[in-house]
């Protein structure tokens, strides 16, 4: 019999597999070959026939899975290559899911560092940062000057203000919490980003993406990562809270899902449920805070390929998956619905959802829906374009 | 049947800066519970409540805002058709309070009603099981200061205690009700009623009678 008793007695020594013997599977994970007990010791009963096929059947489906992630791995290694992004075979491995071993990496490099950050550039940011902390806490009352010139960005960066929302990042992990192993980190990337980008600050939301980074990355890469991901057109428009730009992603956003979900479009129309009510939530947080963290990864990484046409479709595969429910529903339980998704939201079908979502309209491409109706916007008045470009949200609040 | 048993929806926004316990209160109030672990809360989040008022049945709507100043312009679409707020502050961080004349500002720029009036509005002193020495120290204060900034009334509340919560919500709706009938009052032509204590008097112009 080919599967007969491969490990004798315990005290023989696992350090000695036997290569030769799974002749049937062209892949060995050698770490734990010895120590499969195939059979049952000679002492015990023996095992039915049905129980060891089911259980060769069963080992031989865990090695494959092994071989299949240690082939996407070494896959995942290549993708960096910038012609290699963009084959086939690429393009469908990065939509199954990056192994997080290397996710980390395949963001940073599909991100890429635009800004050129160092990490020393990254060093000096962070001692001004808690320079700045210093002498806060030693002036104890952070606000109490802010009519003598500190800027709103500037008072919105104080320690507080982060402080208050590290603690309520992912606080189901218990890992950002004070006296948590990520808490510092956490305080530091966002604390040397407001440093790097003062006309920016902290704005809430932003707690939730170098989180996700932070698990991923190491510190200095996280907050390349971080600060070049936030330069992005559409995270720009949302964390400097320009209004009128995120109409007009909106606005993008409703053509496809008219195009997409005909039927939920007009049902939202009938109860005035504007897009501001549940992509505000999506899109600051890049689906980090209303999907569970793994699928949200997942979404991450088709972000990182396909930019941010992948987050409109993200949200439009998530209206699509809750189409039946949500047309059930009246305006406010649509909305405390969407702004509170099923704690247990499948992957599978959220991206079989997705992967339904034609992301054209009329032969345009969300690209070119979006620049038509920047170009719509430009037109219409002298007033809304300049408000939208020119002025930092700080002068304007 | 219920053919007579009138119905009311009353929108409540429930805004204030980042950190000072919104969400705890509205889960409190609408679930009974308490938790450390609530995510910051980005854009708006929604709860429902059911309340049976005499003979009539009061569904609440309360309107979870998010905290950041910087929001303001994006949350306008969100005060839209409110009828009542509250507005939140931290008794143990005193730029939370420096802080509510802004909100109760932005509240009546974006929010006004027909007749010009503004909301309803219940200043909410949060976690007073933290500092238990406010209410001495500041109730004169506070009275003066809801008095000059519009305000019908204040509460100390605790989320994490379960104080006051109940109390300041019976008291908003109450007003909501009171100048709902109001404003019926004063569209009913013929009839003549004498407005006293006008400027204290919010009223509302929204209102459903359902079956």
């Amino acid at each position: 019999q080919e599967y007969e008793s491969r490990v004798g007695p315990a005290t023989e020594p696992p350090s000695h597999p036997q290569p030769t013997r799974r002749k049937n599977l062209e892949f060995e994970p050698l770490s734990t070959t010895a120590l499969i007990l195939e059979d049952r010791p000679a002492y015990l009963p023996a095992k039915s026939e049905e129980e060891s096929q089911r259980h060769r059947q069963e080992y031989s489906e865990m090695v494959a899975g092994a071989k299949r992630r240690e082939m996407k791995e070494a896959q995942k290694k290549k993708l960096s290559h910038p012609y290699m992004r963009n084959t086939r075979r690429v393009r469908e491995l990065w939509w199954q899911g990056v192994p997080p071993s290397v996710r980390g990496k395949v963001w940073s490099l599909a991100i890429g560092n635009e800004l050129n950050i160092t990490p020393e550039l990254y060093e000096i940011f962070l001692s001004r940062a808690k320079e700045k902390w210093r002498s806060f806490s030693e002036t104890s009352s952070v606000n109490e000057n802010e009519d003598c010139g500190v800027s709103l960005a500037d008072r919105e960066s104080s320690l507080d203000l982060i402080k208050l929302d590290i603690s309520r990042t992912f606080p189901s992990l218990y890992i950002f919490q004070k006296g948590g192993p990520y808490h510092d980190i956490l305080h530091s990337v966002l604390g040397a980003y407001t440093c790097y980008r003062p006309d920016v600050g902290y704005v809430q939301g932003m707690s939730f993406i170098a989180a996700v980074l932070i698990l991923n990355l190491e510190e200095a890469d996280a907050f390349i990562a971080f600060a070049n991901l936030l330069n992005k057109p559409c995270q720009m428009a949302f964390f400097r809270v320009d209004h009128d730009l995120m109409l007009k992603y909106f606005a993008a956003f409703e053509v496809f899902f008219e195009e997409n979900l005909p039927k939920l479009f007009q049902h939202f129309q009938n109860n005035s449920l504007t897009p501001d009510f549940y992509l505000i939530d999506w899109i600051f947080t890049l689906y980090s805070k209303s999907l569970p963290l793994d699928v949200a990864c997942r979404v991450w990484d088709v972000f990182c390929r396909d930019g941010e046409e992948a987050l409109f479709r993200t949200g439009l595969g998530i209206l699509r998956l809750y189409q039946d429910v949500l047309l059930q529903m009246d305006f406010i339980h649509s909305a405390q619905f969407l702004s509170r998704l099923p704690e247990n939201t499948p992957a599978h079908a959220l991206f079989s959802c997705i992967a339904n979502t034609q992301m054209i309209s009329n032969n345009r491409r969300w690209n070119q829906v979006f620049s038509a109706l920047m170009k719509d916007g430009l037109k219409e008045t002298d007033k809304s374009s300049s408000s939208s470009s020119s002025n930092s949200p700080a002068l304007r609040s | 049947m219920q053919n007579n048993r009138k119905e009311h929806l009353y929108k409540i926004l429930v805004i204030g800066d980042l950190g000072v316990g919104k969400t705890s209160i509205i889960k409190r109030y609408v679930h009974q519970t308490y938790s450390t672990n609530y995510r910051a809360t980005i854009g708006v989040d929604f709860a429902l409540k059911v309340l049976n008022w005499d003979s009539e049945t009061v569904r609440l709507q309360l309107w979870d805002i998010a905290g950041q100043e910087r929001f303001g312009n994006m949350t306008r679409v969100y005060y839209r058709e409110a009828m009542g707020a509250f507005i939140v502050f931290d008794v143990t961080r005193p730029t939370t309070f420096e802080a509510v004349s802004k909100w109760k500002e932005d509240l009546d720029s974006k929010l006004t009603l027909s007749n010009g009036q503004s909301i309803a509005t219940v200043l909410l002193a949060n976690k007073c099981d933290q500092k238990r020495d406010f209410l001495t120290n500041n109730s004169l204060k506070m009275d003066q200061y809801c008095k000059e900034n519009g305000f019908v009334g204040w509460f100390e509340t605790s989320a994490r205690e379960n104080i006051n919560i109940n109390e300041a919500a019976n008291f908003l709706v109450k007003h909501i009700i009171a100048s709902e009938n109001d404003i019926l009052k004063s569209v009913v032509p013929d009839t003549i009623s004498p407005q006293l204590n006008s400027d204290k008097e919010m009223t509302c112009s929204y209102w459903l009678s359902l079956d």
